[in-house]
């Protein structure tokens, strides 16, 4: 397997286990951040102390689109064809959105069971592997 | 303690492609014909509040209202210029209302103009490119197009209420049915159910023509306090009620450019524009069912079916059957939506459709809007959302 990175840094990690999305723990009312934050927009938290953590791996889908249209070029992604984006409820009173595959368009459904995965968008000049993260059908084995 | 305010002008520059007219000449368009509709001239106003622009002009620090006085009207009066985005033209209303109503100026003109960048938006200059920041974030790690974002409302509301693409089509089409009156407006050729669903999907299952291209275009207002408005004659319109807000934590929406959400139960959806609409009809004194006629960002078809019912003017899931049963057309129905053609029908002029919005209100409740009139409106309401979570809300009323 080729070296891989990040397509931008602290955002996931990827390891045996799979991959982890990493999050920000308020201390004094819980609430969870994505991606991570320095402290604690909830209004009625005096604190705001934030600790690391980790998104649950497993959610399900809360709505999603095909995106029929190639995005702007920031978007570098090799062999691009139409592609699914959803917003997954992981619970916790936290909503993601990314990129939905491993499913037809036509079997995409609100409520479908997913769980967070890793994939390469390109190749880079180093031979890098350059990876985000992405949500396929079915519930983690860890789960 | 404040004061009452009148709107004494309004004028706009009609929408468009005018990639010959700089953006501060089709601010000073938009600013003669509000002061000659108000009967004042430059001689005679006070203060002047800018909605910046980040694309053009502005002397690159979107220093707008001072470049429009250095150009027509080097007096020493007030200049103030105010961000917000796609709200930024109701910040800068609620700005010079704020001024007038202090009792500091008797007039102040408020004015958005802008040209906006072909194709998507560029970032701007100075973003960090790292996890601190979401627009970036979007891109590289999704390539979550604006479409993206609200074609997630939309089959989220296709799931909760059975709302059918046939109905979001409808909508659109009503918006050209409007604008066909509209000589401000881009878009006027009338369209069909079909045209509007057989246009390319951008993202399922929004289609093109269901989605506001963007436009060139400026608009203007000229407030002015009681004394001024009842000296002036003219055809003046009390602001009953307005009001800016931003967003509420837990809110639901998908909002553009995040890639996430923090959901808390009951907090409500577009909470920035909720809110703002909710504290301007709470200091006009008024309730849903007062509004008339409603100006709103239809930045999709989709936001026509979900925002009236946000604002209470609607149940959930009830504005499907007003529109399919024809009751949201103008003079129809108990409320006339975008009857200006809307942005489907005007393309989004970013820093001025808010300013637009409230121009078409003033010309509806004075009885003006000749080809799309609302017959015995009295009472209008804009709404507006921008960038940051920015929400605005004007109403006048007769
Ligand atoms: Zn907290």
């Amino acid at each position: 397997m080729p070296a891989a990175v990040s397509v931008v840094a602290g955002l996931f990690e990827e390891g045996p286990g799979g991959l982890r999305l990493l999050a920000t723990r308020c201390t004094s009312c819980d609430t969870l951040y994505f991606p991570r934050r320095p402290t604690c927009r909830n209004p009625a938290c005096e604190t705001k102390a934030v600790e690391d953590a980790q998104l649950p791996r497993d959610g399900t889908i809360h709505s999603f689109t095909i995106q029929r249209y190639q995005p702007p070029a920031m978007f570098r992604i090799d062999d691009w064809k139409p592609y699914a984006i959803g917003v997954v409820d992981l619970g916790a009173g936290v909503q993601v959105m990314g990129i939905l595959e491993g499913v037809a368009f036509d079997e995409l459904a609100i409520g479908m069971p997913v769980r967070v995965t890793g994939r390469t968008l390109y190749r880079d000049p180093e031979g890098l592997d350059v990876r985000t993260f992405a949500f396929v059908p079915g519930g983690s084995e860890a789960a | 303690m404040s004061r009452p305010v009148f709107l004494l002008g309004a004028g706009a520059h009609p929408w468009g492609k005018w990639p010959d007219a700089p953006q501060v000449q089709l601010a000073l368009h938009a600013l003669r014909a509000a002061l000659g509709d108000a009967g004042l001239g430059w001689r005679d106003v006070q203060g002047l509040v800018a909605a910046s622009s980040r694309f053009e002009g502005g002397m690159g620090w979107g220093l707008h209202a001072n470049e429009i006085v250095q150009l027509v009207a080097e007096q020493g009066i007030a200049c103030v210029n105010v961000g917000g985005a796609c709200a930024a033209g109701a910040i800068a209303f609620s700005t010079a209302h704020a001024m007038i109503a202090s009792g500091q100026y008797d007039v102040v003109a408020a004015v958005g103009a802008e040209r906006m960048p072909k194709g998507f938006i560029p970032r701007p200059p100075g973003s960090q490119d790292d996890i601190g920041d979401e627009d970036y974030l979007r891109w590289v790690t999704m390539g979550a197009t604006n479409p993206a974002y609200w074609a997630i409302e939309a089959r989220r509301r296709m799931h909760d209420h059975g709302t059918r693409p046939e109905t979001f089509a409808r909508a659109a089409v009503l918006m050209r049915s409007n604008a066909a009156g509209n000589p401000y407006a881009r878009f006027r050729q009338p369209s069909t159910v079909a045209e509007v669903l057989a246009s390319p999907l951008v993202a399922d299952p929004l289609h093109l023509l269901e989605i506001c291209p963007v436009s060139d275009g400026a608009a203007a207002v000229i407030l002015v306090s009681h004394e001024i408005a009842r000296r002036c004659g003219g055809r003046p319109v009390e602001v009953a009620g307005c009001a800016i807000a931003s967003g509420a934590f837990g809110d639901p929406a998908r909002r553009i450019p995040t890639i996430s959400a923090t959901v808390r139960p009951g907090v409500t959806h577009t909470s920035e524009v909720a809110g703002a609409v909710e504290r301007a009809m709470s200091i006009a004194g008024i309730g849903p069912a007062d509004v008339d006629v409603l100006e709103m960002a239809d930045n999709t078809a989709w936001h026509l079916l979900a925002w009236p019912e946000l604002f209470g003017m609607h149940a959930p899931g009830e504005s499907d059957h007003l529109l399919e049963t024809g009751k949201l057309a103008i003079g129809a129905g108990r409320l006339a939506i975008n009857p200006s053609g809307g942005f489907l029908s005007f393309g989004e002029a970013t820093t001025a459709q808010a300013l637009m919005q409230v121009c078409e209100i003033a010309w509806q409740i004075r009885g003006e809007a000749t080809g799309r009139q609302v017959p015995d409106a009295r009472v209008g309401m804009t709404a507006v959302l921008g960038l940051g979570a920015n929400g605005g809300s004007v109403i006048l009323k007769r």
